[in-house]
């Protein structure tokens, strides 16, 4: 095998050679120049076009699973219950063209949004299917039939109010989202208008104010304080909803909380006890405008959302999405804070260019019509690879995991190559007992299943380490149980070139052992190990994933290309929520079949006579 | 010839209770108490020094407190235990599983049956396959069926084989609705004799196709190299110089030389196929070897999944045995005791 003969030292001039190095002109009497075998295993590698292939694909994967984390921050305690399951695609706030220059309200919800256009017809878009059963684009006939003023979307129902005063509900009922108040059906019933002034959804409950300052709410009674005192009968304004709770603005200006129940929504700050101009809720703040201007915000703002920033104008209208809030200024502008993941919380330079209208905004979206009736909508568009079953999404977790899974098969390698080489090398120049000995063990290590004795490993060491240490302990497990492989490549190659003039050579000018095999020998092959490294890379990344789809390897919620898919053997993910596993599988297959195909050409580069195969 | 064989059945024993003990020990590693937790329940009735006493005494007749190599030495059934019985591995007490609160020996047969069958179809399919294939590739070395088998195993060995199960789940099961997605036998069913079989062989078809599929790559490309070898050699060259037709040299002459190296990594290979099934069987709901290991990691029943570990240690090291004593069987040229 003339490629074993490879001359290592030669390796840094062959590089600066074949990138950009003169090329010399020869007489033609001049012999032609030899290549050295180093040279040749590269020109080999470079014409083989699958190996290339490999290569390329293979650098772009790593690249985006090396650059990507920076730009894809993963959150490993997020998880977002109105995005669950959401498939891929950016059509969150494709507004229908309809609604162009005749937009009368939209109400932002979870992953859709509804819409009605001047002559009341309503329109749905973004992702309506809730569940199996539950699809938002499914507008009963009535509510086709009728011309509605004012509407407005929960996290899975929509309420709609008509012109002539009837309230209609869609989505998902099983809650008694549906079941509107006695006096609201009452005066339905009549043919009474009771003249709703607001109409507003949340979390699986409604709320309606009328003229008179009346407040109806109605819903899911167990999850959310939607009762309400007596005492603001015929004084409401306006509430402002979030997911458990409610404030409610007064016509004489001021701001209380009319439920039973004490929360963080509940204890009211003292300011607001007058001269309140608008409210507004994200799902667990509100915030006030009064007439000077300022902003008041309370309730939990763990994201930011009591961070208003400073502004030239004054706030005339207020909305809040789920983390963010979005205020117009009588200036025409429009300012965004709070929780900026999906970009709803900055407005985008084209429009605060414009001079605005009207704001609708809800949980991360966010609409702006402007003076000429166009909308331009900020906020979460979608997701290019969909979410998880914990609203998760898909992209960042295939990029984070990818990094994870890389890792752990690139440390894993490096330790059963370090074991490997020494005990290979060990094993191959000494014989003898030595010899004897390694194999046997080696021979043991290898003849066990590999899955099953892994498994068990991570498991009993699992039980006392903590998450991260889980990690370490996964690589040395592969590492430790993958070297015999390397062990007997390098002890069979040693033991083909002890036997050479060299080593000979080198024993006689009185090299000590250890010298010969390490720095005499063992260049000499490396060009193989580097081979079997490459393959075994991708066994380890196998089989890290494998682990972790059982469950065995890298625990959740840290992502992998292996946990990723942990789940997805049932019907209703594999046909359903395809891009739960279609795009971790994609990537996963892609890498490690470029791996695979970098390792063969590789070889066929590395040994000539395996390429004729 | 002999000789070799019982040097190497005395290095197999040695190595069986090397790493028995090994594993052992890795299973003592779990924090647990079991006479705590034979105690657990009448705990709250007895006084703190009553308990105490009970507790002391029940360790000492469990033998907990004795050095680990004796407890190994009962457990395995060498020594006999502190009530005087010996009963161990090898006298067939496999112990006792907490999870189906059974023997484990009385567990593991009806296990067993299902793995069998899976591998036996598995692998009978994937020779069908991988060996005709892997020749026609060789003799048709760069034509068009062998190009586009390297590409297909390439692809095949590099997926891990619960992508292909997802695949083959989402194409059969889901949308061709050919076969069930998961399961042993049909829910509620309450078939007998030729019946019962034919529906556990219908609920196994899909796993016996993933498996095939995933063992395809290897062996098609080990058959194609081995092929390709023996084609090279002189011999074939001297069958093809006196005439005999293309037919006889190579399924006589070179697939001949060939099976020597494809022989023994079957025989690897049909042991290996143990570990597969963990995945497959737990992808597939099908109750096997694999889901009744996975069954006692994830329930904290380690005496169940000590001994199915013990069992695929016995596996592997009878499938060294094996592939080590044919390299003499199959190729007379080989002298395995020297």
């Amino acid at each position: 095998m003339a490629a074993n003969k490879k001359d290592t030292a030669k390796t840094g001039g062959l590089f600066s050679r074949l990138f950009g190095g003169k090329k010399q002109g020869r007489s033609f009497m001049e012999e032609e120049q030899l290549q050295s075998p180093g040279r040749m295993m590269l020109q080999n590698f470079l014409h083989n076009k699958l190996g290339m292939t490999g290569l390329c694909v293979f650098l772009v994967v790593l690249l985006a699973v090396l650059i990507g984390p920076r730009f894809f921050i993963l959150d490993l305690s997020y998880q977002d219950n109105t995005q669950m399951n959401v498939p891929p695609g950016y059509s969150l706030m494709s507004v229908p063209k309809e609604l162009n220059g005749h937009v009368r309200d939209i109400s932002p919800g979870t992953t859709f949004a509804v819409g009605i256009d001047d002559n009341g017809k309503v329109h749905v878009w973004g992702y309506t299917r809730i569940t199996e059963t539950i699809n938002l684009a499914n507008i009963p006939q009535e509510v086709k039939d009728a011309t509605i003023v004012q509407v407005a979307a929960g996290y899975d129902h929509v309420t709609a109010l008509d012109d002539q005063g009837n309230v209609y509900v869609w989505g998902n009922n099983r809650l008694n989202q549906d079941k509107l108040p006695r006096e609201i059906t009452d005066a339905m019933r009549k043919g009474e208008n009771l003249n709703i002034t607001q109409l507003d959804a949340s979390f699986q409950f409604s709320a309606a104010v009328t003229e008179s300052g009346d407040l109806y709410m109605w819903g899911n009674q167990n999850m959310a304080d939607i009762k309400v005192k007596s005492a603001v009968d015929g004084h409401v304004k306006k509430v402002a909803l979030t997911t458990y709770a409610y404030a409610t603005l007064l016509d004489d200006g001021s701001v209380v909380y009319s439920g039973f129940q004490s929360n963080a929504i509940s204890e009211i700050p003292e300011s607001l006890s007058s001269g309140v101009v608008d409210i507004a809720a994200t799902s667990s703040s509100v915030a006030a405008i009064k007439e000077d201007g300022s902003i008041v915000v309370w309730g939990g703002c763990a994201r930011g959302e009591d961070q208003v920033p400073a502004f030239d104008g004054k706030p005339v209208e207020l909305y809040g999405g789920r983390y963010h809030y979005t205020a117009l200024l009588d200036t025409g502008e429009v300012v965004s804070w709070g929780d900026n993941f999906h970009g709803q919380g900055v407005v985008p330079a084209s429009v605060q260019d414009e001079e605005i209208e009207t704001v609708f905004a809800g949980f991360y979206q966010n609409y702006a019509v402007t003076a000429k009736g166009e909308i331009k909508t900020w906020g979460l568009k979608g997701y290019l690879c969909g979410t998880d079953d914990l609203g998760r999404d898909v992209l960042n977790r295939i990029i984070n995991g990818g990094r994870v899974t890389m890792t752990v098969g690139a440390v894993s390698v490096i330790i059963s190559l370090i074991i490997g080489i020494i005990t290979g090398g060990l094993s191959g120049y000494f014989g003898g007992w030595v010899d004897m000995l390694i194999m046997r063990v080696s021979e043991v290590v290898g003849g066990l299943p590999f899955i099953p004795f892994a498994m068990i490993l991570s498991a009993v060491m699992s039980t006392r380490i903590s998450v991260s240490q889980r990690m370490y302990l996964i690589m040395v497990v592969l590492g430790v149980l993958s070297w015999p492989g390397t062990c007997r490549l390098i002890r069979a190659q040693i033991f083909s070139q002890r036997e050479q003039e060299y080593v000979t050579a080198a024993k006689a000018i009185g090299v000590k052992e250890l010298s010969i095999v390490f720095r005499h020998i063992l260049p000499n092959v490396l060009s193989l190990v580097l081979v079997s490294a490459t393959l075994a890379f991708a066994t380890c990344m196998l089989t890290e994933s494998t682990l972790s789809y059982l469950g065995f390897g890298i625990p959740l919620p840290t992502p992998t290309w292996g946990n990723m898919l942990t789940g997805a053997n049932n019907s209703i993910v594999i046909q359903q929520y395809w891009w739960r596993w279609v795009f971790p599988a994609l990537v996963f297959g892609i890498c490690t079949i470029c791996i695979n195909l970098v390792g063969d050409a590789l070889r066929d580069a590395v040994d000539p006579k395996s390429a004729e195969r | 010839m002999i000789k070799y064989v019982f040097k190497r059945l005395g290095y197999m024993i040695t190595v069986f209770f090397v790493v028995s003990f090994l594993m052992y020990c890795v299973y003592n590693l779990i924090p647990g108490d079991p006479a705590a937790q034979q105690l657990e329940e009448q705990k709250q009735k007895m006084t703190p020094e009553a308990y105490q006493a009970a507790y002391e005494s029940l360790r000492e007749t469990m033998g907990l407190d004795d050095p680990i190599v004796v407890r190994y030495a009962r457990w395995m059934g060498l020594v006999s235990r502190p009530d005087g019985t010996i009963s161990g591995l090898l006298e067939g007490n496999f112990g006792y599983s907490l999870f189906y609160k059974n023997d484990v020996a009385a567990v593991i047969p009806r296990s067993m049956t299902n793995t069998v069958m899976l591998n036996i179809f598995s692998t009978i399919l994937a020779l069908g396959i991988t060996i005709p294939l892997g020749i026609y590739s060789a003799v048709h070395k760069k034509g068009k069926v062998d190009q586009v088998t390297q590409v297909v195993t390439i692809v095949g060995y590099s997926i891990p084989i619960y992508i292909v199960a997802l695949l083959c789940i989402w194409l059969f099961a889901v949308n061709l609705r050919w076969f069930p997605v998961t399961g042993a036998k049909t829910p509620g069913s309450d078939y007998t004799g030729m019946k019962e079989f034919l529906d556990r062989l219908y609920y196994m078809c899909l796993p016996v196709i993933v498996m095939t599929l995933a063992s395809l790559g290897g062996m098609t490309r080990y058959v194609r190299a081995a092929m390709i070898e023996s084609l090279g050699m002189d011999c074939i060259r001297t069958a093809r110089a006196k005439g005999l037709k293309e037919k006889v040299v190579i399924y006589s002459h070179a697939w001949r030389n060939a099976l020597l190296p494809i022989i023994t990594t079957i025989i690897g290979w049909f042991l290996g196929i143990f570990s597969g099934s963990v995945i497959i069987e737990n992808t597939f709901g099908l109750n096997g070897m694999g889901a009744l290991y996975y069954i006692g990691l994830t329930n904290q029943d380690y005496e169940l999944a000590l001994a199915i570990q013990m069992f695929y240690m016995v596996v592997s090291l009878v499938g060294t045995l094996i592939t080590d004593l044919s390299y003499g069987l199959v190729d007379p040229r080989v002298h395995v005791d020297k």
